[in-house]
């Protein structure tokens, strides 16, 4: 131990010995865990369950919904120099912006002035200091033992409003960083386990949500002061020094599991894989003229693993910054990929370890993940949105190199997309509200190697996925909810499905009139939500549906059918069936904010996506085609003419599959690809035809195009050679 | 991990086809690894072609990349070849775009439909089985995804401690077959 040593020297010392032997703090031996295996395990589990009551108690004294009912928030235990040890469930992505954040303090000199002491809270929301995005309020307190700061306790809630141009907190519309919300700059917001009563009034005056903002920060406290005193009961039963050393070697620990995982289970070499994200703002309700505009962003992963099973990324072809909130920075998105770490690959003692086993290249500057050093104002107002879909290329990628070694009990396909609905208006009693659901917090899991996923039970950015109750969410929110169900063929099609998406139909009720937000919390709308995985097809793309003005009261007094699930046809869906409107929209393209006022007795019909699907869809087992035919979880024109499944519905509504048809149709499956499919080559020539003259490609298309050669110069020489384009070609 | 090494091949074989108990199948994602699956893979994988090439790695439930004679390639199942694995084999394989609403709308409906002038939906097919082996959605421009260029020699030399006969270059060969199209 050096503890001698200012913060600000512990840190240097701390990344010259990682740099000189490969190791956290230069742990070249594991000596607790090799002494002491009981206790070194133990202890873990102390420290795990200090992070839960924490969360446990954090989100009850929240009382806001969204921590309250959806748990999205996370409590966290560091070292002094800030490297996260150990972590309670919940919003995982936030282990590395929290670490960030305390190594900061450190950096900008804190520790001198104004100086740490037990009781101090410290908070930062700015992503220009290491945030994510406003409404996701990181805060710290140090923690002293017998004089010496041994620790750091940290915290993240996602707060129901940020303060922003809009209101919420799902902040996609924001045109640049002084919409994006009230800042808490890197600050001590409080002393003596208070906050400042300025932090505060700020708070009072400056988001529409006072009292679940207020809420969600003696949240973050009382968990905090959890972390402290429980650490320092478990300080005084185990020692200094053993938590000291302990401390370190959990983390260490970590990130040599990672790299074995990934020695074990990996094979060198380089992946690619691309992503793209639609958003399509132009001609709706916007706030700055720049913002009439449809785009698309391109978001490409090179994951190389090297002899030694470090694993660098790379976004090189990264399009450009957008005049919205889709943008993040790269300690944001490295902490983001961190989560994705936590479920596919380093997830057993989860902390900063998996951090130091990967390494991100710096993203082009002026790209939507790196905006700042060309665009200091870039709003990162839903900074996650872009980050997402990326993040789902990191499952699918690693299922494929998992596959390889014949690990198919840990593959994962890529994910689904995260639309947020979010409300504000008057509520049933009679105040202001903005209302974040959580049903996105609830997608359908990715396929497996060796079944499908689950449905409507996982979400990318949290481990523990929780859409809420419908019963709770109608006591916060001014709406009941018709329906909760999943959504037939949302988990795409494949010889493994995606886990089905659900959808939620909710009415209006008990309001004077209220807004509805198809919000982008990494949606996608235009394109598809993803590509196939082994030639599975992909999931649609979101798609809302609403009716304001309905005679849904009508039909309650004379007991007639109203809507409860979207239906099985896509184009005559139950809402058009059953419901009389002044407007009525089956299809809209999200993100969008819905331009009618909304009043009671008004429907929405919120879809949560299902997965990505792995394999040919006609292996797929015709018993699984049939179990969803008897379920209505795929249609029946599916089952023919995608999977090749030939069934027909008997008399007591179960499907029979004819075995024999079945197996001629896919051989004629089979045949009709190859007399339709073309040689690469031929269409290869064809199609740069097509690019040169820019036909049937949408201005959103040629746009992202431009800007990921502007930036990436060798990606753009590698996107021309590969269509034999000249040097200088643009779109 | 060697305690891990507790499965024998027939144990992987039934986890592949799902024919073990989900209580079984979640007991092996909480072990350890076992650091032999891959040999066991090998034996599982080699058992269900019916080509004799021995399998290096497999890419894809039905893209193998095979030992030859004299060179290293990709092989569908079905025993189609497709050349150097350091090629992207996409460029060996038949392609159907759906770019049209006509096409698309084979696949999806209603709202589930994609905007075409935003995205085409890549079918590739092996001209060998008509298996369709990968679907893209990409927007025009896009070059096909090589999802895996692997380090075969460092993989099997310093990885798995079986070096192979021969050592190839770890490149990427699909530049040089695209110029190879434009120079003819």
């Amino acid at each position: 131990m050096t503890s001698q040593l200012k913060l600000k020297e512990q840190l240097k010392v701390n990344d010259e010995l990682f740099a000189k032997t490969g190791c956290m703090f230069g742990l070249e031996k594991l000596t607790e865990k090799e002494n002491n295996p009981g206790l070194y395990e133990a202890v873990w589990h102390i420290l795990l369950s200090v992070c839960n009551t924490a969360w446990e108690v954090g989100c009850k004294v929240s009382a806001s919904p969204v921590a309250a009912e959806g748990g999205d928030a996370l409590w966290a235990l560091h070292t002094p120099t800030g490297e996260c040890i150990c972590t309670s469930y919940g919003i995982t992505a936030h282990v590395g912006l929290l670490a960030a954040m305390v190594r900061k303090f450190i950096e900008m000199g804190y520790e001198d002035s104004p100086g740490f002491k037990q009781g101090d809270i410290f908070e930062n929301n700015d992503p220009h200091y290491g945030g994510i995005h406003m409404p996701d309020m990181d805060t710290a307190m140090p923690i002293f033992y017998k004089g010496k700061l041994v620790a750091w306790a940290s915290s993240v809630t996602h707060v129901a409003d940020a303060g922003a141009v809009l209101p919420g907190s799902i902040n996609f519309m924001n045109p640049d960083t002084f919409s994006d919300g009230m800042p808490v700059s890197l600050e001590r917001i409080g002393e003596n386990d208070r906050y400042y009563p300025w932090y505060e009034l700020r708070i009072k005056s400056r988001t529409r949500a006072p009292d679940w903002v207020l809420g969600d920060a003696r949240g973050r406290l009382a968990g905090l002061i959890t972390v402290r005193e429980k650490l320092l009961e478990t300080i005084e039963k185990y020692g200094l020094e053993f938590f000291e050393k302990a401390s370190r070697e959990y983390i260490e620990d970590s990130r040599r599991y990672a790299v074995a995982r990934i020695r074990n289970q990996a094979v060198p070499g380089r992946v690619r894989k691309s992503q793209f994200k639609d958003l399509t703002l132009k001609g709706k309700v916007v706030i700055m003229p720049k913002q009439d505009i449809d785009l698309l962003s391109n978001v490409p992963m090179e994951m190389r693993i090297d002899a030694n099973a470090n694993v660098h990324l790379s976004l090189a072809g990264a399009s450009g910054s957008v005049p919205f909130g889709q943008n993040i920075t790269p300690t944001a998105l490295s902490s983001a990929l961190l989560m994705g770490y936590s479920h596919v690959v380093g997830f057993d003692m989860f902390n900063s370890g998996p951090t130091f086993a990967l390494t991100v290249d710096t993203p082009p500057p002026g790209s939507w993940c790196n905006p700042f050093p060309v665009d200091w104002f870039a709003s990162t107002g839903m900074g996650w949105s872009s980050a997402i879909r990326w993040l789902s290329s990191l499952y699918e990628v690693t299922g494929r190199l998992y596959y390889m070694r014949g690990f198919v009990e840990e593959m994962s396909a890529g994910a689904g997309t995260t639309m947020a609905a979010e409300w504000h208006g008057t509520n049933q009693y009679g105040q202001y509200a903005v209302c974040l659901t959580l049903e996105q917090a609830s997608n359908g899991s990715p396929a497996r190697g060796i079944a499908d996923g689950e449905p409507a039970a996982w979400c990318l950015y949290t481990a523990n996925a929780d859409f809420g109750n419908a019963e709770v969410m109608e006591l916060y929110y001014p709406f009941m909810y018709l329906g909760r169900n999943m959504e037939p063929d949302s988990g795409g099609y494949g010889k493994f499905r995606g886990g089905m998406g659900h959808t939620t139909v909710w009415m209006v009720m008990n309001t004077p009139e209220i807004h509805y937000s198809a919000a982008c919390a990494g949606a996608n709308s235009k394109i598809t939500a993803n590509h196939g995985m082994y030639g599975a097809y992909p999931m649609p793309g979101d798609r809302v549906a609403y009716a304001a003005g309905t005679n849904v009261k009508e039909l309650i007094e004379q007991r007639k059918p109203l809507v409860h699930e979207r239906g099985l046809d896509p184009d005559y869906p139950t809402l058009s069936q059953n419901i009389v409107a002044d407007v009525l929209n089956n299809d809209v393209v999200v993100p969008a904010n819905i331009p009618e006022t909304l009043h009671e007795y008004d429907l929405v019909i919120n879809p949560t996506s299902g997965s990505q699907a792995m394999g040919d869809p006609i292996e797929r087992d015709p018993a699984l085609v049939k179990d969803d035919l008897d379920k209505g979880l795929t249609r029946p024109w599916v089952a023919e003419n995608i999977h090749g499944v030939i069934a027909r519905k008997e008399a007591n509504g179960d499907w029979l599959v004819d075995e024999d048809a079945t197996t001629e149709k896919r051989r004629l499956i089979c045949e009709a690809r190859k007399q339709r499919g073309v040689p690469f080559r031929e269409w290869w020539q064809q199609e740069r035809k097509q690019i040169v003259a820019g036909a049937n490609m949408d201005e959103a298309v040629k746009r992202m195009w431009r800007s990921s050669m502007k930036l990436s110069p060798g990606y753009a020489a590698e996107l021309r050679a590969f269509w034999n384009l000249p040097a200088d070609f643009e779109f | 991990m060697a305690e891990y090494d507790i499965y024998d091949v027939e144990d992987i074989r039934k986890l592949v086809d799902g024919e073990l108990p989900w209580t079984t199948v979640q007991q092996m994602m909480k072990n350890g690894k076992d650091r032999d699956r891959f040999d066991k893979w090998l034996v599982i994988l080699q058992g269900r072609v019916p080509w004799k090439e021995k399998i290096l790695l497999p890419l894809t439930p039905a893209l193998f990349i095979v030992q030859k004679p004299k060179e290293r390639v990709v092989k569908c199942r079905c025993g189609h070849e497709f050349g150097d694995y350091r090629v992207n084999w996409k460029l060996s394989a038949l392609i159907y775009v759906r770019d049209s609403d006509e096409k698309i709308s084979e696949v999806y409906r209603g709202h589930e439909k994609p905007d075409t002038e935003w995205i085409q939906l890549r079918e590739y097919y092996c001209p060998g089985c008509g298996s369709q082996l990968e679907v893209e959605a990409m927007p025009r421009g896009c070059p096909p995804d090589f999802e895996f260029l692997p380090d075969l020699d460092t993989f099997y030399r310093e990885w798995i401690g079986r070096p192979l006969p021969e050592t190839v270059e770890f490149v990427d060969r699909t530049p040089e077959r695209i110029k190879e199209w434009t120079s003819r």
